[in-house]
């Protein structure tokens, strides 16, 4: 078994040996360096946008609009899905509907998005959000049914009440499942956001990318590549350290 | 009764005989897909205050079935069921307490939390709930353990917290199902002495459901003998060995003929 620094270790190895194949073929001109700008010319970029108000207005823009997004999905997709999955009959009329709504690319509807709310953060946050509502909704309904049945009976041996069992029985007892979710969620939640602003937008960092793209500024465009990868991972990582801490109570 | 804090709950109890259950006539039919199926067929069982009464018989006869009404978990179809002379139409901690099988403690809870948890459903102060706590997991053995989570404990001290839970409200009966299922035979034969003792010590009355013949001999002051198919009770036995029951018993002809006796009836039905 190696330690656990090995395997950090052997980790950013890895991401290092990355970033020196991205410097050596754009160096080398192996890889046309106007298409792949090296890997320290973007971070130098990096560093650069970074200074710029446009830029850091930019990201405050999006920022607002993916957490906005994502405080009104979460909480509405989880009250759904749980009453989804508590009510038996409310459950076999939605959940096929749902799947169905599921598969479709939420994408194409972002026309009809723009048509309704205008070019502008309300179209944004609602497409964001619909974008992430399906996914909520759905593992909503997985961390309910991952309940144990038995926890429910001592709930109510124990005279608990609807709403009792709701705090004290599902809320902990789904949270393990429920973290993963908010983790999916979220990747669901910053692609809307990210793509409506490309699509169709006057500010946030998306707009800003689709814009570089455009213009052939591909160290700027890279940039902004990392800075999102940055930010989501950063994210995922944050709640994946949460799950880590209540892992002991999923069986 | 052991405990102060349900004093003046026992004096607003009109009957003296808290902790009796009478099943009268008792009769549940299950309708699955159509077909009918008989769980219980005409039960009848008087259990007086204090006593220690086992369910034993082979799988399906309805001896889990019978006890989650009890527990006011279930309904009868036909009869009656009355504890301190009251039906049972909802679960009622203050009357009954129940013990589940393994894994029934909540794992986000500390043992100390789990044992205050049908108090804190019912809004009892901080304090007070932690008190009694200690004061159960105490009676169990579990002194100092009370801020473990359940995952840091082993089978035969989950089921101690467990029993510490399902008195912590001092109802006049509790009721167990086959709670020592799932623990390893020596730490099962512990558990048994513990929970007599236990009892001797809060006077409670105990209806124990299991599968094994020795454990239900070991703990009972009656053995009622349950068969399949529909389930109903055919054989009532006193058991009349001296208290405390020592592990010496085991080997002992009264012992044995009793364990034979209601071997027959399983085997009849199997």
């Amino acid at each position: 078994m190696p330690g656990r620094l090995a395997l950090a270790l052997s980790r950013i190895a890895i991401i290092v040996a990355i970033f020196m194949l991205w410097e050596v073929l754009s160096r080398t001109g192996l890889v046309n360096p106007r298409l792949l700008p090296s890997a320290s010319d973007t971070l130098a970029t990096l560093a650069d946008l970074l200074k710029r108000a446009s830029v850091r207005n930019d990201l405050a823009v999006t920022a607002t609009e993916v957490l906005a997004a994502f405080v009104l999905a979460v909480p509405f997709g989880c009250l759904l899905g749980y009453l989804i999955a508590e009510y038996r009959y409310f459950a076999e009329v939605m959940k096929p509907l749902l799947f169905f709504a599921f598969s479709i690319p939420k994408s194409i509807f972002l026309p009809m998005f723009i048509l309704v709310f205008g070019v502008g953060f309300a179209e944004k946050v609602g497409f964001g959000f619909f974008s992430t509502i399906f996914i909520v909704i759905m593992s909503t309904t997985t961390a309910v049914e991952s309940v144990k049945m038995e926890y429910l009976t001592v709930a109510r041996s124990y005279g608990a009440t609807r709403t009792q069992t709701a705090l004290r029985v599902y809320l902990p007892g789904m949270l393990p499942v429920l973290l993963e979710a908010l983790r999916i969620s979220m990747i669901f939640n910053l692609t809307g956001v990210i793509l409506a602003e490309m699509y169709a937008s006057r500010d946030g960092i998306g707009h800003q990318i689709a814009t570089w793209g455009e213009n052939f500024q591909m160290k700027q465009l890279l940039a902004g590549v990392v800075m999102i990868a940055v930010v989501a991972m950063a994210f995922n990582e944050l709640v994946r350290w949460v799950e880590t801490r209540c892992s002991h109570w999923r069986t | 009764m052991g405990g102060n804090a349900m004093q003046p709950l026992a004096n607003v109890t009109p009957l003296k005989r808290a902790g009796s259950i009478q099943i009268q006539n008792v009769g549940q039919v299950f309708r699955t897909s159509g077909a009918e199926v008989v769980a219980l067929s005409d039960v009848s069982l008087d259990i007086k205050p204090g006593h220690f009464v086992v369910l034993v018989g082979p799988s399906g006869c309805g001896k889990s079935t019978l006890l989650m009404m009890l527990a006011g978990l279930r309904q009868q179809t036909s009869g009656t069921v009355l504890i301190n002379a009251a039906p049972i139409p909802a679960p009622d901690p203050n009357r009954v307490g129940v013990v589940f099988q393994e894994a029934s403690l909540f794992p986000w809870l500390t043992a100390e939390e789990n044992v205050e948890f049908p108090l804190a459903l019912r809004g009892v102060a901080k304090s007070e709930r932690r008190a009694k706590a200690e004061e159960m997991l105490k009676l169990v053995g579990l002194e100092g353990f009370g801020r473990r989570h359940p995952h840091e404990l082993s089978g035969g001290m989950k089921q101690r917290v467990s029993i510490a839970r399902g008195l912590v409200q001092d109802p006049p009966v509790l009721l167990m199902d086959e709670p020592f299922a799932a623990l390893d035979e020596q730490t099962r034969m512990t558990m048994g002495d513990e929970l007599l003792r236990i009892w001797a010590a809060t006077g409670k009355t105990v209806v124990f459901v299991t599968h094994s013949l020795t454990e239900a001999v070991y703990l009972a002051d009656e053995v009622a003998v349950m068969s399949a198919r529909p389930g109903r009770i055919v054989d009532l036995l006193q058991v009349q060995l001296p208290r405390p029951r020592t592990y010496e018993m085991l080997s002992g002809d009264a012992f044995g003929s009793l364990r034979d006796r209601i071997w027959r009836h399983i085997r009849k039905s199997a």
